[in-house]
């Protein structure tokens, strides 16, 4: 028992060490689809949304006389055709000498482009080619051996096993065994499922795994009764990840269903605020056929889904307006409902998707000003709030009362020290909510401080991968979501965290991933589908295409065309 | 593209947030972890941990599966304030004084696992009951017994109590607080004896004097009220009739420094210790304002407030010739620590009048048959909410049997007659119990 849980902790750092190195050290170049070519210029490429300007932000960057700073956007779609957008310059853009306006142009290559006096042309690049320069890119997981990695949290899984078969009650040894076991061999197979379609970047997967398992070390710690009912969830969880990341890798698709999502999300809400009954002070709970579950955590992917845009429309004023008042909906549907910790993280998450989109700090010191005002009016509407205010930061002096649950979850996270007292070994568990509101003390109990601190370290090392990969994303669309999902993932740990902790007033949202609750763990691989977005590495991820595989559309378009010159050819023969 | 790049680096403002804020919990986790583990450290952490009188009677007692308390119900409720319980509710326990050198925390592997520890206290449980019943369930009150030539604290008890191992549904009002420790009040008429202290030290020819009663005293256009017409006396028979005329003259001679300091230095200001656990300071406080004040303020009235434990430290110094035995909760091997509290002459005055008293006006043989050597003064602390409060204090000049104690019941009505056969009870099952 002692040694493993030095074991874990070695293990744990390794797994967390190796998945930093492999995201965030690897070297990541671009990938290339075109070259714009403009007087005895060539500059490649880079997206499939480019900003063509004199401003250094620029994507294709002109620096000519004529051209604005921003002044057009250059977009490439699924088929692999591209677009050409006028984005408000007065010295205008046009095609073979048709002018083009922000409804776009659909450019062909050899197509005379003119913004303001200056000419360009778009040269598209032939599938040898994109090849070729694909190869010289540096692919996912080279460095860092993904198998290797997965290998040490097969370990740490099955460590913790060991000492859950230890500590647990004798009736539910085997659900907690088959959970892991499910856990392992779900890794396992998603791990060659990847191989067999060439992905080799599995360092999202092993984080969100990492976290899982500890989840389900929670689960079988404070609920073993349940472990059947997470085992299934866990499964459940990942095949929506599967089916998300693969609708995702179609933006087409994606985006045309970008209105279907939003009245999706809001319906769900309208009806969870109509048919809920109130519990623990908030009605967010839903039972459908005896199985309850927080709609508001389904909208959380929903949310990010329809927030995120590509650069077309990112200019266009009307559909920020529309995002605005799709997130006043929802913001506002939560706090009907009471739930005001869900209600934060979406208004973080607003506040980022809103800056990526807008970049306006002002817009920003607009919505937060505003949403302070509505804070004030919510802490004297609702008494518990401000009862929750004035706890805060004097849990000490309400032990048993408003400061139950704090001074209980830092007292067992110090009990622990460093190294834990083993799974199963806490008495944290025995409170009420500690498996979800107070996990991070469970685990800081259990674990000790340094997995419980890995855990958070996990969770920051995607917002730095997200960041990084939105450099090359693809589109704004999927550079938005990762960071919008990574931004969700952090508000729901810190107000969770620093809540339990009394950093920050305590707001019972779930910890990403570890906290037990069903519809929390599905909403959270969901929302990794969105991080695998970005990745545009080299075989880094089953959600993006490698580019230099014909698309299906980009096929069925040059099928298409050759069968439309063949006919031409034929109808001139006869 | 790019510039949707450079927007996305405000995410890691959040991350930003996050780093800080667990930096901060860390930094906190590093210097209060101590705390916050070792006040939740129970049984089902680890270690163990047994509290027992003195004679082997287990108060409470918690292992890795359990925590419990004392079998007999009527010993939990007596001992409540001196055993505490598992929750903190009473600050002055023991449980909660020596939680920490029960359990054993470290930076590193938190609250861990060692040898099951053992207190034995200087407590007699079955003091305890009978001080217990020797106030009377329906009465609030406080006693305490010391054994003066060791400091062991014999008995402790604070009414109402409480069962601990039931809810707090049936708890009465005030219940958890420590009466002896833990609250301070009027001291009435055995603030006498501090009075005197004052006047022997400090008034020259005190005993050559004679005050005057007509059963009141008029200072200014104040009248201090007494309880008789006690005519002419000395300081002796003043302090045996209680007078309240002669000791506001005797009050005002000693004058508000003399007063004051012996005040300050026999301890009632400040908290006291009890071997880890601490008393409430006491108040007095009549510098400014002026005599007929001080005058109350002699005769244990004015703003005057004391607490049992510290009026139980004096006469156990007066009964030692002014050394106090360093009042003990643990039951050691050591030697006792004295320290002097009062001039050994004072002390040996005080314990000649103190006995004087018994024999002039406490009735010895109907009052405390079989109690040889008791010294003693009463008290009955006039109150604005109703009934005075009822004391009674002393000790036996007695080798065989050195024990002082202090009895108060809230609003119990006179000393003598309330708070004098509660304390007579005690002594005689302490005397009882030596014999066993």
């Amino acid at each position: 028992m002692t040694v493993s849980k030095y074991a874990l902790i070695v293990l744990s750092l390794m797994i967390m060490l190796r998945c930093i190195r492999s995201m965030l050290s690897d070297r990541y170049e671009p990938e290339t689809w075109a070259s714009v070519r403009f007087g005895r210029e060539s500059v490649p490429v880079t997206h499939w949304e480019n900003l063509i300007g004199r401003s250094r932000t620029a994507d294709i960057r002109i620096d000519r006389e004529g051209i604005e700073r921003i002044h057009a956007v250059l977009k490439r779609r699924d088929n692999g055709t591209w677009m050409l957008y006028d984005v408000f310059s007065r010295g205008g853009v046009s095609v073979n000498g048709e002018n083009v306006d922000a409804n776009g142009a659909e450019v062909l290559p050899g197509d005379a482009i003119r913004l303001g006096n200056t000419s360009l042309h778009l040269q598209d690049m032939s599938e040898a080619r994109r090849d070729a320069l694909d190869q010289q890119r540096t692919s996912a997981g080279r460095k860092v051996s993904p198998a290797l990695t997965l290998f040490e949290l097969t370990l740490f899984e099955l460590l913790l096993l060991l000492q859950h078969l230890c500590t647990a009650p004798r009736a539910q040894t085997m659900s907690i065994a088959l959970g892991f076991a499910v856990l392992i061999l779900l890794e396992w197979f998603c791990y060659y499922a990847m191989r067999l379609i060439g992905r080799s970047g599995f360092e999202v997967e092993t984080i969100a795994f990492y976290l899982t398992s500890l989840g389900v070390s929670v689960t079988a710690s404070a609920a073993p009764q349940d472990m059947f009912k997470q085992t299934v969830l866990i499964l459940l969880a990942f095949v929506l990840f599967l089916l998300l990341g693969l609708w995702l890798r179609d933006l087409r698709r994606t985006e045309a269903a970008r209105i279907a999502a939003a009245v999706c999300a809001v319906a769900l809400l309208g009806l969870n605020l109509a048919t809920s009954d109130t519990l623990n002070g908030a009605k967010s709970w839903l039972s459908v056929a005896g199985f309850s579950f927080q709609p508001s955590e389904l909208v959380k992917v929903g949310y990010v889904y329809v927030g995120a845009a590509a650069m077309d429309k990112l200019y266009r004023r009307r559909n920020l307006f529309v995002f605005i008042v799709f997130s006043a909906v929802c913001v506002g549907a939560l706090a009907l409902i009471g739930d005001f910790g869900t209600a934060l993280v979406f208004f973080i998450c607003f506040l980022v998707i809103s800056f990526l989109r807008s970049g306006s700090i002002a817009t920003v010191f607009l919505a937060v000003s505003g949403a302070a005002m509505a804070g004030f009016l919510a802490v004297s509407i609702k008494p518990y709030i401000a009862r929750r205010f004035a706890t805060w930061g004097h849990v000490w002096e309400d032990v048993y009362g408003a400061g139950y649950q704090q001074t209980r979850a830092l007292g067992a996270a110090a009990g622990g020290g460093l190294f834990g007292k083993g799974a199963g070994g806490g008495w944290l568990t025995e409170i009420v909510a500690a498996d979800t509101d107070m996990v991070f003390a469970v685990i800081c109990e259990e674990q000790g401080l340094i997995i419980a601190l890995c855990m958070v370290l996990a969770v920051l090392t995607l917002s730095f991968f997200a960041v990084r990969t939105a450099r090359r994303g693809r589109s704004s669309y999927y550079a938005i979501a990762a960071c919008a999902a990574v931004s969700m993932l952090m508000a729901q740990m810190a107000l969770n965290v620093f809540g339990s902790l009394d950093l920050l007033p305590f707001t019972g949202v779930t910890f990403p991933f570890v906290s037990r609750g069903g519809t929390s763990l599905l909403s959270c691989w969901m929302l990794m589908a969105f991080i695998k977005g970005a990745d545009t590495r080299r075989g880094g991820s089953f959600v993006v295409r490698p580019s230099a595989e014909l698309f299906p559309s980009e096929r069925r378009l040059q099928e298409k065309n050759a069968a439309a010159a063949r006919k031409r050819k034929g109808g001139r023969g006869t | 593209m790019k510039k949707i790049t450079r927007r996305a680096l405000a995410v890691l403002l959040l991350s930003a947030a996050i780093i800080f804020g667990m930096t901060a919990f860390v930094l906190r986790y590093i210097d209060e972890g101590s705390d916050w583990a070792l006040y939740f450290a129970r049984a089902n952490a680890g270690a163990g941990g047994e509290l027992r009188d003195r004679n082997g009677v287990v108060l409470a007692s918690f292992d890795a599966t359990k925590s419990a308390f004392a079998d007999d119900a009527e010993t939990r409720v007596a001992c409540y304030h001196v055993t505490g319980d598992y929750w903190n509710r009473t600050g002055t326990g023991a449980l909660s004084a020596y939680w920490g050198s029960m359990q054993e925390y470290s930076l590193l592997s938190g609250t861990t696992k060692k040898e099951p520890k053992q207190f034995t206290l200087t407590i007699d449980a079955s003091l305890c009951r009978a001080a217990w019943n020797a106030i009377g369930y329906n009465r609030r009150g406080a006693a305490m017994l010391m054994n003066y030539k060791t400091g062991e604290v014999l008995a402790m008890v604070s009414l109402p109590s409480v069962d601990p191992i039931n809810g707090e549904a049936a708890v009465a009002d005030t219940a958890f607080i420590n009466r002896c420790l833990s609250a301070a009040f009027p001291p009435g008429s055995i603030f006498k004896l501090v009075t005197t202290a004052a006047a022997i030290e400090d008034v020259p020819g005190i005993f050559g004097r004679q005050f005057s009663c007509e059963g009141e005293y008029t200072i200014g256009t104040v009248d201090i009220h007494c309880t008789g017409v006690h005519g002419a006396q000395g300081i002796e028979q003043a302090l045996a009739n209680s007078c309240n005329s002669a000791f506001a003259q005797i009050a005002v001679a000693a004058g508000y420094n003399s007063l004051y300091r012996h005040v300050r230095d026999y301890g009632f200001l400040e908290p006291l210790e009890l071997d880890g656990l601490y008393s409430v300071p006491g108040s007095y406080r009549t510098e400014y304002a002026g005599d007929p004040e001080l005058a109350w303020s002699g005769i244990g009235q004015s703003t005057d407030l004391i607490t049992p434990f510290a009026m139980l430290r004096y006469v156990a110094a007066i009964a030692n010739d002014g050394l106090l035995c360093t009042p003990r909760l643990i039951l050691t091997e050591e030697p006792p620590e004295t320290t002097r509290l009062v001039e050994e002459s004072t002390a040996r005055k005080l314990k000649e009048m103190m006995s004087y008293n018994v024999a002039a006006s406490y009735s010895p043989q109907t009052n405390f048959p079989g109690l040889y050597g008791l010294c003693a003064k009463t008290g009955t602390a006039e109150v604005g909410d109703g009934a005075p409060h009822a004391w009674f204090t002393g000790f036996l000049d007695d080798a065989a049997h050195p024990y002082a104690f202090v009895v108060f019941i809230e609003h119990g009505g006179a000393g003598l007659q309330n708070a004098g056969p509660a304390a007579a009870a005690i002594l005689r099952a302490a005397i009882a119990a030596d014999g066993r």
